[in-house]
C-alpha cells in the first residue's frame, strides 16, 4: 500500500509530477511509458522476453508492476481507459499502436492489467475481441480487490495476481 | 452523549438537527443513508470534513470520517480499515422515516430503493454491484449519444463489451431482489395479518425488468439477458433508454389479490408499510441473532393511537429505538415509559 499511506497533499505532488515528467521527458515509442530516449529501458533490455505484453493503463501502474520484479515480458501502456462519460474512446488510447505490434512482432501472449472497475474491465473486454485474431489473452484475474486501484496494490498482491492470470474468452 | 434507557426520544422543531443526529447513527450502523445519500449534508456549513464517532455495546469504537470532496475513512477502535465493510456489523439498524409511507403509492424507484435497502441487510457487498451496475448504465447511454454518428462497428463493439457486464451485474442483482423478497414475504404476510386483524392477506410479487426464463441459474440468466439487451439496440437507438434491466425492477404489494397501490385506502398502504419494516426489523435481528436498533424519524407521530401501540408491542423490550419528533404529547403515553429524553435545541454545535 504504497500510495495510500502516504498524505494527500504528497500523492497530488506525486502524480503532478509525473505528469509533468510526461509532457517534458516524452514516451517511449514501442511501448509508450515515460521516456526521455526514443525507446524506454525496457523496451531496450534484452533480458526481457519479447513474447509476452502485459497492457496497462498508465505509466504508474507499469511502475507498480516492475516493483513486483516478477514480469520478464514487455508492457504497452495504453495511456487511459474507455470511458464514454469522459469522452474517452478508443482512438484516444495507444489501441491500434497495440494490435499494430502484436501482429508485426507474433507477440505469443497478452496479459491485460487494468483495473477492475466498470471502464477497466470495458477496457479489457474490448481488447480481448479485438486481440483475439492474433494472439492468446488473458488478464491478471484474482486477488485484486474489487474496486481497488492497480497502483495502489501491493506487492504481494501483484504478483499473486500475475501468477492467477487466466485466459479470457 | 449516552443511551441509558432502552428509548430515546429525539424532541425539537423542524431544522433543529433530530434528523441529522438520526442520519449520522444510520451512516455508522450501515455506512448508508436513506434520506439523502450524500455525505455533504453530514457535514456543517463551511467546513472540511464531519467525523461520526460511536461506542456499540460490545466496547467497539467506531468512527467515520466524511469529507466534503467526497471519500470516507473508517476507523474502529483506531484501526484504519482497508474495506470499508469491515465496519459493519456493531450497530446494526433498522431506520423508519415519515418518507417511507409513500412508499406504497409513490413511483416504482421508491420501492426499488426500498428493497435494495433490504438487501443490503442481508448481503452488505450488494451495494458493489448498485453502484456497478448505475455507473454501467451512465456509461452505456453517453456511448450512445458520443457515438450517434459514428461507425456502427465501432460503437457495437464498444456496446458488447458493455452489455456483457450489464448481463451479468443485472443476473446478480435480480437474484438477489427475488431472494430478499420470498425471506421477507413470510414475515411481513404475519404482520399484515395481524395489523389488520385477519382481514388482510399480502403477497410481495416481484416483476423483473428483464425477461427471466427458466431456471433460477446465473449462466442462463446471464445469456438470456445478454440476448434481451442486444436485440433491444435498435429501440435503445430511437428511445434513448435502455429497456432491459433491474432498473426496470417493479414490485407489487397484492392485499387479497389486489394490487396496494391502486385499491389499498390510505389507512391499508400505511398498514403494509408498518408491516414491510416490522418485518425486516425480525428479519434483521433473526439473521444476526440480535436486535437491530431502531431509528424511527418523524414517523411515529404519523400513526394513529392504534398502530403507535402496535408498534411499539412489536418492537417490545428488545430493540433500543431512537425516536425524534416535534412534540412529547405525540406519542402514545406507553412509549414514554423507560425512555430518555433529549431536546434537540442541544444538538446544535456539538
Ligand atoms: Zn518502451
Amino acid at each position: 500500500m504504497y500510495l495510500l499511506r502516504q498524505p494527500e497533499d504528497k500523492v497530488q505532488k506525486f502524480s503532478n509530477a509525473l505528469l509533468a515528467a510526461r509532457s517534458q521527458v516524452g514516451q517511449c515509442q514501442k511501448c509508450f511509458h515515460l521516456s526521455a530516449e526514443p525507446e524506454c529501458e525496457i523496451c531496450r533490455n534484452l533480458e526481457r522476453s519479447e513474447d509476452q505484453i502485459c497492457v496497462v493503463a498508465d505509466s504508474r501502474d507499469l511502475i507498480a508492476l516492475e516493483r513486483t520484479r516478477e514480469y520478464k515480458g514487455l508492457y504497452h501502456v495504453l495511456g487511459g481507459l474507455i470511458s464514454p462519460m469522459d469522452g474517452i474512446s478508443p482512438e484516444l488510447l495507444e489501441v491500434s499502436s497495440l494490435i499494430k505490434r502484436v501482429d508485426q512482432y507474433q507477440t505469443k501472449e497478452v496479459i491485460l492489467a487494468l483495473t477492475p472497475s466498470v471502464e477497466g474491465d470495458t477496457t479489457s473486454l474490448y481488447l480481448a475481441r479485438l486481440l483475439k485474431p492474433f494472439t492468446q489473452v488473458s488478464r491478471i484475474a484474482y486477488g485484486l480487490p474489487v474496486g481497488s486501484e492497480l497502483e495502489y496494490a501491493d506487492e504481494v498482491t501483484l504478483t499473486r495476481a500475475l501468477e492467477g492470470r487466466r485466459s479470457m474468452d | 452523549m449516552g443511551l441509558t434507557e432502552k428509548r430515546l426520544l429525539i424532541i425539537g422543531r423542524n431544522g433543529a438537527g433530530k434528523s441529522n443526529l438520526l442520519e449520522a447513527v444510520e451512516v455508522l450502523g450501515s455506512l448508508r443513508s436513506h434520506r439523502s445519500g450524500n455525505d455533504q449534508d453530514l457535514i456543517n456549513w463551511g467546513e472540511k470534513r464531519a467525523v461520526l464517532r460511536a461506542v456499540a455495546d460490545n466496547q467497539d469504537n467506531l468512527e467515520l470520517e466524511l469529507r466534503r470532496k467526497g471519500g470516507r475513512q473508517a476507523r474502529r477502535n483506531e484501526k484504519l480499515l482497508a474495506r470499508q465493510l469491515d465496519f459493519l456489523g456493531p450497530l446494526r439498524c433498522v431506520g423508519f422515516s415519515a418518507l417511507d409511507l409513500g412508499l406504497v403509492r409513490q413511483e416504482p424507484a421508491v420501492r426499488r430503493h426500498w428493497l435494495d435497502r433490504v438487501v443490503m441487510q442481508l448481503e452488505p457487498v450488494y451495494s458493489d454491484l448498485i453502484t456497478r451496475f448505475n455507473k454501467l448504465l451512465r456509461q452505456r447511454s453517453q456511448l450512445w449519444r458520443n457515438w450517434a454518428h459514428s461507425s456502427s462497428q465501432e460503437r457495437n463493439s464498444l456496446l458488447d463489451a458493455f452489455d456483457v457486464q450489464m448481463a451479468l451485474v443485472s443476473t446478480r442483482i435480480h437474484r438477489r431482489r427475488g431472494r430478499a423478497l420470498r425471506r421477507l414475504e413470510p414475515l411481513a404476510a404475519i404482520w399484515q395479518e395481524r395489523l389488520s386483524q385477519g382481514r388482510e392477506n399480502l403477497v410481495l410479487d416481484y416483476l423483473p425488468g428483464s425477461c427471466l426464463e427458466g431456471e433460477e441459474e446465473e449462466e442462463s440468466w446471464r445469456l438470456s439477458i445478454e440476448n434481451q439487451l442486444m436485440a433491444q439496440r435498435v429501440d435503445e437507438e430511437r428511445l434513448g433508454s435502455c429497456k432491459i434491466g433491474p432498473h426496470r425492477d417493479e414490485v407489487e404489494f397484492l392485499l387479497n389479490g389486489l394490487p396496494a397501490r391502486r385499491f389499498g385506502s390510505a389507512g391499508q398502504q400505511r398498514t403494509l408499510v408498518l408491516a414491510l419494516k416490522l418485518a425486516e426489523l425480525e428479519l434483521v435481528g433473526e439473521l444476526y441473532g440480535e436486535p437491530p436498533l431502531l431509528l424511527l424519524d418523524d414517523v411515529l407521530a404519523e400513526l394513529d393511537q392504534m398502530r403507535q401501540l402496535l408498534l411499539l408491542e412489536a418492537v417490545g423490550e428488545d430493540h433500543q429505538c431512537l425516536v425524534s419528533a416535534t412534540h412529547l404529547d405525540l406519542f402514545e403515553g406507553e412509549w414514554k415509559r423507560n425512555s430518555q429524553v433529549l431536546e434537540a435545541e442541544f444538538l446544535m454545535g456539538k
